[in-house]
């Protein structure tokens, strides 16, 4: 790889932050707009439910998100606040479709902490003013004038430096805010305050209360006629306003977020760390408060945001797992449950690790993430491919071949489905009612199998089995001619189209024949030396009824024959080579190239190379004359064929074991998700080929009397089933922290390395842990050798047969040694000491690369003859790690936690000691995620053949859930796009005046410098999406024509 | 999308059931005759159109906000030097520091209900920024103290009691 890299997201985030409810697009349409920290969508509350309706890039990470509507406007407007503290006033302009920024600033203060608990934006609602608290001690105002337009902001000094809520109170004469504070024992206070504009500054407040929950960390303001304010704690609610204090208890939980349901704020509902959905009444008679209600209604994912939609219906964002559209019903379930899941929004997030594998050796890797927290927690399996939507299915077993039929020539749709069985054959068709229901067709043989089926012209059908062809009127269904196999020979193989019927007998007999009105009539016969594998007419030239070529699969010699048809002479002949007879010819043509595919029984499509096993479906299609490959989300597929009937448009009829379906293909190629719920949080996988099993560390929360506890496991999975073989638990307080599929030097066994540690609630950092060495012995794990260690052991990898952890500040490297005659233990060997944290280890040849907690990346290497670890070179830079990967030899790249990426390279032709011991920053980056985990490898089929084949890729995953790819360019592409990327910043703007330049800038607390040496993929490849106009101004600027550019982004798009 | 179905977790629960009675709180949920169809469709299929945006994004001229970059203590004091003249010319004499002194009074009662008297001083220190006193006067530098002045149009000649005597006016 190199240093000239192209970043792009292959899935894009799913985490629901923020989600709210109000006339977005028009007074008269009500919108949900969900935030997922950097998109926002937009959807349209109908009566059929949510209609998606636009997914909006930000140049920021969303912290706040508010619907508002200035006086004297018809509908509402979107306030945006980013963590970078810009902020922005969007309108939707229903004319245009388009998103109009109204307001935008830059809300950032030179001096000033920024607050630990997050940062508050708040909209007075009575819209005379913005408050923003962004920095401790300080809130900032926009104030509104009486245009609905924003003045110049201005800071006003908040006493209360720990502040946990602050929120604006409905119904007062002057805007007067809410705050929830901790003092400086811990005690928590609310307290309120009038922002008197003319000032510039706070008046005491109407009321305060002191020493609220100890928990407390959210307010609710409730809105006219009651007014006041809900103090949610840990164990008490408490509704406040000047004259009215009420308090309930409440079981132990801690809010996570909340949700009005009526209008005049006597409903919430409110979501707990756990998932359960809880409804807040306040009973008041007219305008007094007169007590709190609390009820339990169900379980929910863990919610971030609760919108109230309308009708019951409720959407569920969530951060730990999927997001959720929810009916609150009025009578429970069997199970006590008001809730009801709808639907659910898969959410990968957070992602804390995960594994790259090719579980059906296709040359496409998948990716196997470590998904959600807490209760939510999941495997999921994302893989790229070309997904078929289930339309309808049957039980059906041993379904030997299938093929479609038309009731007459004209008919647009197939009518008639025809399913052969070893020893049947069965006719399916569409009824009045658009069922699919068994029929007859009387003129078939329905006693035996079917070897073949398709339309002739006259309005007939033929059908041929093992003994003859059938020739059968459509429209009567009686059968008009039959032509019979010679007497001791059997068809095996057959095939026809309208006009044609070839077929083999045994003994190598190719026979030809042609349809007439009413009669099937022998052309020729030919007589090949061994038997025919497999046959092909499919007409490819002008005629579509008729084809001049027949493809001819062999036995025994392993060729493939090209026959002039009707004279049935050799044209051509194709020894495949290899011992793996051709299974299935077809001719066909693309973008008017033809082109002859051959499957091979191993699963190889010949002629062009690529991969393509028998049971896993493939489409093939043509782009730029190119042909690409795409998975689909099916398997063990044994027969398909095309079913377009009235009902099921452009459909697939697919024989599965056991099962029939009929589905229609997407028209792009996708990622598809496939979830493993656990129950618990996986926090560390790796896969291992020898056994065909992943290994997990997992932990899992138990609640048993008020005490929280939680336990770690080890788990192993089957690799296909993800069921759970074996499970090897944890000591109390220790925690798994890493996990390695090896094998050591002078031994043939591959092990799974777990790396853990002992978290005791008075340490600052682990002083023990341990290394276990399991075997996977008949689907279980037996643990066969364990090393305590001095620390966490936060990484493991293998290198050059040995064992190579991180433990604390010390990189450790074990041999794997003959205890005795049977038994093996790890022995220390050497190490390295002078980390913080050793937290990220990669390995490549001798050289390792270690991410530190604070210290950035360094660089070791191993010496063979001294047996020692050494330093060989550091970035100096203070950066805090998230993630390490080796690039190529020399350039490595690391994230960090303030969403950064960076590349340092080694600089070994430096004049000096000190030069060469400098890892030098050459490439930096505003990610806008926090990655977790890098991995080398590719979610698309790499051909040989094609550019982006050779292009080497990371693959990273997100907290956000984003999984993203990393691809290294060749300097003159590199150049070529970041010429291009220039010139789109010029075209596409940030939604919201947000400027992309200031977006991708590496930015920490001390320094934030333009990006370099990274490309923005997302903004590159939305040149596709450009109109025509906009297209061609890019493309005069770059001297390069739209259909060229169009071309270089496509190929780029394949990366994921 | 593949399997998203089948990932309706039900794990046991720890927690009680839901009692029987939220029943009657869940009467009237507010409708506005959305979702009413007897069968909401499913709004995952398709994906959303991702939005490029290829006008011009930049806000009207003069709603590009910053912020005031104004010192907020001195901020505060003109703000009370204004409201003092004009109180004043009116005849009416609350002096600043009375104000102060009251906010703290109030702020001592406060933190006495709430048993943490150590952070009174503190806070006193934070909250006066908007009170300037006679007393936070005199801690300004003779700079500063000029600096106010000449904002303020007055002459920024002499010793730092007479400065401090024309800031107060």
């Amino acid at each position: 790889m190199s240093v000239w890299n192209y970043v792009v997201t292959a899935h894009k985030p799913t985490n629901v932050t923020h989600s709210c409810v109000g006339n977005l697009t028009s007074p008269h349409e009500l919108n949900l707009i969900i935030a997922k920290c950097t998109r926002i969508e937009i959807h349209l509350l109908t009566p059929q439910g949510l209609q998606p309706m636009l997914d909006v890039p930000i140049y920021g990470r969303i912290s706040t998100l508010e619907l508002f509507r200035p006086h004297g406007e018809a509908q509402d407007f979107l306030f945006i606040a980013t963590e970078r503290y810009k902020f922005c006033v969007l309108q939707w302009d229903a004319e245009t479709s388009e998103l109009v920024t109204r307001a935008m600033g830059d809300v950032s203060d030179r001096i000033g902490r920024p607050t630990d608990n997050g940062q508050i934006g708040i909209i007075d609602p009575d819209c005379r003013l913005i408050g923003l608290h962004l920095y401790d001690g300080l809130f900032k105002v926009i104030p509104f004038d009486n245009k609905g337009q924003l003045k110049e902001a201005f800071n006003i000094r908040l006493e209360e430096l720990q502040v946990l809520d602050i929120k604006f109170l409905y119904g007062c004469s002057k805007p007067t805010i809410v705050v929830l504070y901790q003092d400086n024992r811990d005690a928590r206070h609310v307290k309120t305050y009038e922002v008197v504009l003319k000032d510039k500054d706070f008046a005491e407040g109407p009321w305060s209360q002191n020493n609220v929950d100890n928990g407390a960390d959210l307010l609710i303001p409730v809105p006219p006629p009651l007014c006041g304010v809900l103090i949610i704690g840990e164990e008490t609610i408490v509704y406040c306003s000047a004259n009215a204090f009420k308090a309930i208890p409440i079981r132990p939980s801690i809010t996570k977020a909340y949700g009005r349901v009526d209008a005049d704020g006597s409903r919430y509902l409110l979501g707990d760390h756990a998932g359960l959905l809880h409804l807040l009444v306040i009973t008041h008679e007219k305008e007094k408060v007169t007590g709190l209600k609390i009820e339990l209604l169900g379980e929910t994912s863990i919610a971030s945001t609760i919108s109230y939609l309308d009708n019951a219906f409720v959407f569920i964002g969530s951060s730990y797992g999927d997001s959720q559209l929810i009916k609150l019903n009025l009578q429970p379930d069997s199970k006590g449950s008001y809730v009801e899941v709808l639907e659910r929004y898969v959410n990968l997030g957070p992602i804390v690790d995960f594994c790259v594998v090719d579980l059906e050796r296709q040359g496409q890797g998948q990716v196997v993430t470590c998904s959600g927290a807490y209760k939510d927690g999941s495997l999921r399996i994302v893989r790229n491919g070309i997904g078929i939507n289930e339309q309808a299915s049957v039980e059906l077993q041993g379904i030997k071949g299938m093929w479609s039929l038309r009731s007459s020539v004209d008919d647009p749709y197939d009518t008639f489905l025809v399913v052969s069985f070893i020893s049947e054959t069965r006719i399916l068709a569409m009824n009045l009612e658009d069922e699919l229901e068994e029929t007859e067709i009387e003129g078939f043989c329905s006693q035996v199998q079917t070897l073949f089926c398709h339309d002739a012209v006259h309005n007939q059908l033929v059908q041929v089995t093992s003994s003859s062809v059938r020739l059968v009127s459509a429209l009567t269904r009686e059968l008009r001619n039959e032509w019979f196999a010679p007497s001791g020979y059997a068809i095996n193989v057959a095939t026809a189209n309208a006009t044609q019927v070839l077929l083999a007998t045994g003994g190598g007999n190719l026979v030809y024949l042609e349809i007439g009105d009413g009669v099937l009539k022998e052309v020729k016969h030919a007589q090949l030396e061994y038997e025919i594998s497999c046959l092909d007419i499919n007409p490819i030239g002008d005629n579509p009824l008729y084809s001049h070529l027949a493809a001819v699969g062999m036995w025994t010699d392993i060729s493939i024959r090209i026959f002039s048809l009707p004279d049935l002479n050799l044209v051509t002949k194709q020894n495949l080579g290899g011992e793996i007879i051709p299974r299935s010819v077809l001719l066909c043509a693309f973008e008017g190239i033809y082109y002859l595919l051959c499957a091979l029984g191993d699963g190889h499509l010949l002629n062009f190379l690529l991969n393509m096993s028998t049971d896993r479906p493939t489409v093939i299609y043509s782009s730029n004359k190119k042909l690409l490959y795409s998975n689909v989300n099916l398997k063990e597929v044994s027969h398909m064929c095309q079913f377009n009937s009235a009902a099921f448009p452009d459909s697939l009829a697919i024989a599965k074991e056991g099962e029939l379906t009929i589905g229609t293909i997407d028209d792009i190629q996708k990622l598809h998700i496939r979830s493993i719920p656990l129950g618990e949080q996986a926090r560390r996988i790796c896969h291992q080929e020898q056994s065909r099993t992943f290994a997990v560390c997992c932990l899992k929360y138990s609640q048993s009397n008020a005490e929280e506890t939680e336990m770690h496991y080890i788990r192993l999975l089957d690799d296909q089933t993800f069921e759970f073989m074996s499970t090897y638990p944890l000591d109390t307080f220790e925690y798994g922290c890493s996990i390695l599929s090896c094998s050591f030097s002078d031994d043939s066994n591959v092990y799974y390395c777990v790396g853990t540690a002992y978290v005791l609630a008075d340490e600052n950092e682990p002083t023990k842990g341990r290394i276990l060495v399991f075997l996977v012995e008949d689907g279980k794990l037996q643990l066969i050798a364990e090393k305590e260690t001095k620390g966490a052991v936060y990484s493991l990898n293998a290198f050059n047969g040995k064992l190579l952890a991180a433990i604390n500040q010390k990189i450790q490297l074990y041999k794997w040694m003959l205890r005795d005659e049977t038994s093996r233990e790890l022995q220390s060997e050497c190490g390295h000491h002078g980390h913080i944290l050793a937290l990220y280890v990669q390995t490549r040849g001798d050289f390792i690369v270690v991410g530190d907690l604070m210290k950035s990346i360094s660089l070791l290497i191993y010496k063979h003859e001294e047996g020692a670890i050494e330093e060989r070179a550091r970035d100096y830079n203070a950066n805090w790690m998230s993630a390490v990967e080796i690039l190529d030899d020399d350039t490595y790249l690391g994230a960090e936690n303030n969403f950064n990426l960076f590349t340092v390279r080694k600089n070994s032709e430096g004049a000096t000691d000190e030069e060469r011991g400098r890892l030098e920053a050459v490439g930096e980056y505003h990610l806008g995620e926090f990655v977790n985990r890098f991995r080398h490898g590719s979610l698309v089929m790499r051909l040989p053949d094609s550019d982006v084949g050779q292009i080497p890729t990371i693959i990273f995953g997100t907290v956000n859930g984003v999984i993203g790819v990393i691809a290294s360019l060749p300097h003159d592409q590199y150049v070529f796009l970041e010429k291009l990327q220039s010139n789109l910043r010029k075209v596409i703007k940030g939604v919201g005046g947000l400027s992309h330049d200031q977006w991708r800038s590496f930015n920490n607390e001390k320094k934030m410098v333009d990006a370099r040496n990274f490309l923005d993929g997302d903004l590159i490849e939305s040149f596709l999406d450009l109109t025509r106009g906009k297209m061609d101004e890019i493309s005069r600027t770059m001297g390069v024509t739209v259909e060229e550019l169009c071309k270089r982004v496509e190929e780029l798009t394949r990366l994921h | 999308m593949e399997g998203s179905g089948s990932s309706a977790s039900d794990h046991p629960s720890s927690s009680p059931p839901p009692s029987p009675s939220a029943s009657k709180l869940l009467t009237n949920l507010p409708s506005r005759g959305l979702f009413s169809s007897s069968t909401v469709v499913s709004s995952n299929p398709g994906g959303m159109r991702v939005y490029v945006c290829e006008h011009e994004t930049a806000p009207p001229e003069d709603q590009v906000i910053r912020t005031n970059q104004q010192n907020i203590l001195i901020r505060s004091l003109m703000i009370k030097k204004q409201r003092g003249d004009s109180i004043s010319k009116s005849g009416k004499g609350t002096t600043v520091a009375e104000g102060s002194r009251k906010r703290a009074s109030e702020r001592l009662s406060d933190a006495a209900s709430a048993k943490r008297p150590n952070t009174q001083g503190g806070s006193q220190q934070e909250g006066s920024h908007s009170h300037l006193s006679d007393k936070d006067l005199h801690t300004l530098t003779v700079e500063r103290l000029r600096a106010l002045l000449k904002e303020k149009g007055l002459s920024a000649k002499g010793k730092k009691d007479e400065l401090i005597a024309r800031l107060k006016g």
